[in-house]
């Protein structure tokens, strides 16, 4: 449904986007994970035909985009990280605006605007004006605003930001619903939590690069199944921690002052205490991690998500 | 601390080049309009005024040519030849202000009946221009032809009434009486070019509904292009660029509106001025909508030009005051044009303000017919044409470009 391949933007000396590929199939949610400033958005905004790219190509529905860039609009629909409505409208007519600059007739645009309003839950406020709306419902409007003209693709570009925690689970529904009606979606986020629950691919991006792309499991896989043992030192002396890392026989990584091992905590954290024992070095906390993405968003980039 | 809080504020301040522009570039353009304005340029002596008026020379006698040569000579008089229906025509439009006529029998009337038989014909939208002409033209001459005249016609006088009277008593008489200018013989007619009635209508109330119309006009038209700004800011703008249509649509789309609006606000600044002031706006009404549609499609045409050419709100804030203030003061918004210096009439065709006052003078004051008044048209309409052409690249440069 989806093909980008060596996709690349730059914006002056600054490569916001370097050689991405990646496919997506019919159906399927694909999560862009990564830190702010990674490349997303400027992804997004060049699958949905505002930016052009250096070089690379799209084609959306094996379509080309930027040569048949009208045809191609038609199927997707895009809804951007800002809440991109009309303040002084009611929601009833910010749809109404936006569903009629695609053509849709009136009488079918009345009712796809009260079926759209019943599925996210506002059709009781659709009189009020946006500016009367929480964030939460604004970006439940946001999303229907790029529905109305029944897209193939819908991408959803950090739909979440912002919002409580309640709304945030009614947005996680409107997606889970979406896809279930046979919707490609491309989902960016930098909350682990949200690919986790909804994405059936995600690919790990940093620094405008795809670092890692597979599904939850197969990411996984990429630091192994050894569960992690996570050592916080109750010393700041960087030099022993690192000769704590040298000298250990396992994989381990240093963050701040943590030390992350990968090995069996019924079999090997006898051998790793006497190590650290042996440098003096004094254990404030001890914590057992199973590998998760946030695991493997460290090992493909050495850095923490929220870093 | 407040020291502290000055050098912030300051600095913030000195950062933002536009806003020092502003803070004292917008006032020095001002103060230095209306200084030409107004005539005044500091200690320095001003130089007389110079005025430019047509002449007609129907008597075509040596004596009438003398006295156009010796009027080509004063400092501060440029006269243009035209024969009288074309002078009159120019000044009927606007575009002249008075016609000095050296009538038939000019030579003779010096000669046998003293009269000095000139007309000159004006703008009486320029009445105040026109008088200091008619006092420059008196003055003039009153010190070459009047002596002259009056010299003949004491002569006549005494040698008709006292046939015997010695030459040299006769020629001391001639010589007293002419020396004295109290009693000047020259009478030059005054007559406007405008239809009897129309010079019963209040030029005052005209200028003052057009002026500020006009500048308002532009005022409003630059804050509905600016949405297009603030649609940009907000995110709707990015909305409507996922829609499967062209950009430019979007800033037709804009100008669409921004023309609407300005039909509908000059139509009901009309209508009050016609309801509150009595100005009586239906002396011809298919003029007047064509007019009040040209005026609003060069308005418009500047206010998407305006909105494209800047980046942000603030920005759009700034040089539109910038530009709507400087073009309404030297199109003759703020000061009408007549009390301006001749060079400051001749820039006022840069403004978008001065076609649409003079458009609305032609219907208004002058009465001119549509043929008459579609030049003015055509060029308010070249205007929206024009910026609406320019605002095409450079809406693609610093608005679509997100």
């Amino acid at each position: 449904m989806i093909k980008v391949d060596q996709l690349t933007k730059s914006f002056g000396k600054i490569k916001a986007v370097n050689g991405i590929s990646f496919n997506i199939n019919k159906g399927e949610i694909y999560g862009l994970l990564g830190p702010n400033g990674a490349g997303k958005s400027t992804t997004i905004n060049m699958l949905s035909s505002l930016f052009k790219p250096d070089s690379g190509t799209i084609h959306l529905n094996n379509t080309d985009l930027f040569s048949e860039t009208n045809s191609c609009k038609k199927i997707i629909g895009i809804v951007p990280q800002e809440i991109s409505l009309y303040d002084e409208l009611s929601a009833e007519e910010n749809l109404f605006f936006f569903g009629k600059i695609y053509g849709i007739p009136t009488k079918k645009l009345k009712n796809k605007i009260h079926d759209l309003l019943e599925f996210i839950g506002l059709s009781g406020r659709k009189k009020d004006a946006i500016k009367t709306y929480s964030g939460g419902m604004k970006r439940r409007i946001n999303i229907a605003a790029a529905l109305l003209h029944e897209p193939k693709i819908l991408f959803l570009d950090e739909p979440t930001v912002g919002v409580d925690p309640q709304s945030r689970n009614r947005i996680f529904e409107i997606v889970e619903r979406l896809k279930s009606e046979g919707l490609t979606i491309i989902y960016t986020t930098h909350y682990m939590e949200e690919v986790e629950r909804l994405c059936d691919r995600i690919a790990i991006i940093d620094e405008g690069k795809i670092v890692g792309q597979g599904t939850l499991e197969e990411l996984k896989k990429m630091i192994g199944e050894k569960e992690i043992v996570e050592l916080d030192f109750a010393t700041s002396d960087k030099e022993k921690i690192e000769e704590l890392k040298t000298i250990l026989p396992f994989e381990a990584e240093i963050t701040n002052n943590k030390l992350a091992i990968k090995c069996d905590k019924n079999k090997d954290l006898k051998e790793v205490l006497n190590l650290v024992s042996k440098l003096n070095l004094s254990i404030a906390d001890i914590d057992f991690v199973a590998p998760n993405l946030e695991r493997v968003f460290l090992h493909l980039t050495g850095k923490e998500l929220r870093d | 601390m407040l020291f502290t809080l000055f050098k912030k504020d300051m600095t913030l301040f000195l950062k933002d080049k536009k806003a020092v522009l502003l803070t004292f570039i917008l006032p020095i353009l001002l103060i230095t309009l209306f200084a030409f304005a107004f005539g005044g340029t500091g200690k320095k002596k001003s130089n007389p005024r110079t005025y430019t008026v047509l002449v007609t020379d129907l008597d075509q006698s040596d004596s009438s040519k003398e006295t156009i040569k010796q009027l080509e000579n004063l400092k501060g008089l440029t006269l243009i030849n035209k024969n009288l229906q074309k002078g009159k025509d120019l000044v009927k439009k606007g575009e002249r202000l008075a016609l000095l006529v050296f009538e038939k029998g000019f030579s003779e009337g010096i000669k046998k009946t003293h009269f000095f038989k000139t007309t000159l014909y004006f703008d009486a939208s320029r009445e105040i221009e026109t008088r200091m002409i008619y006092s420059f033209l008196m003055q003039h001459l009153s010190q070459n032809q009047g002596k002259e005249i009056l010299k003949n016609r004491v002569n006549s006088f005494v040698s008709n009434t006292f046939s015997g009277m010695p030459p040299k008593m006769k020629q001391n008489i001639i010589n007293t009486i002419s020396s004295e200018n109290n009693a000047s013989p020259i009478q030059i007619e005054m007559q406007s070019v405008m239809k009897e009635k129309s010079t019963k209508e209040n030029i005052g109330l005209i200028q003052a509904v057009v002026g500020t119309a006009i500048m308002m006009l532009l005022f409003s038209i630059a804050n509905i292009g600016g949405s297009l700004l603030d649609e940009k800011e907000n995110g709707t703008l990015k909305r409507l660029l996922y829609a499967p249509f062209k950009t430019t649509e979007i800033l037709f789309g804009k100008m669409l509106t921004a023309l609407s609006i300005s039909i509908a606000q000059l139509v009901v600044m009309f209508i009050f001025s016609w309801l509150a002031f009595g100005l009586n706006i239906f002396k011809d009404v298919p003029a007047l909508l064509l007019m009040i549609l040209c005026t609003a499609f060069a308005v418009a045409g500047f206010g998407i030009f305006l909105v494209s050419f800047v980046k942000t709100r603030q920005q759009l804030n700034g040089f539109s005051s910038l530009i709507i203030l400087t073009m309404s003061a030297i199109g003759g918004s703020m000061i009408p044009l007549f009390i301006m210096p001749e060079f400051m009439q001749k820039m006022a065709v840069v403004s978008l303000n001065y076609w649409g006052i003079q458009g609305f003078y032609d219907i208004f004051w002058r009465e001119l017919s549509i043929i008459e008044i579609a030049p003015r048209m055509l060029v308010l309409l070249g205007i929206g044409l024009v910026m609406t052409l320019i605002s095409i690249p450079l809406f693609k440069k610093n608005i679509i470009s997100l």
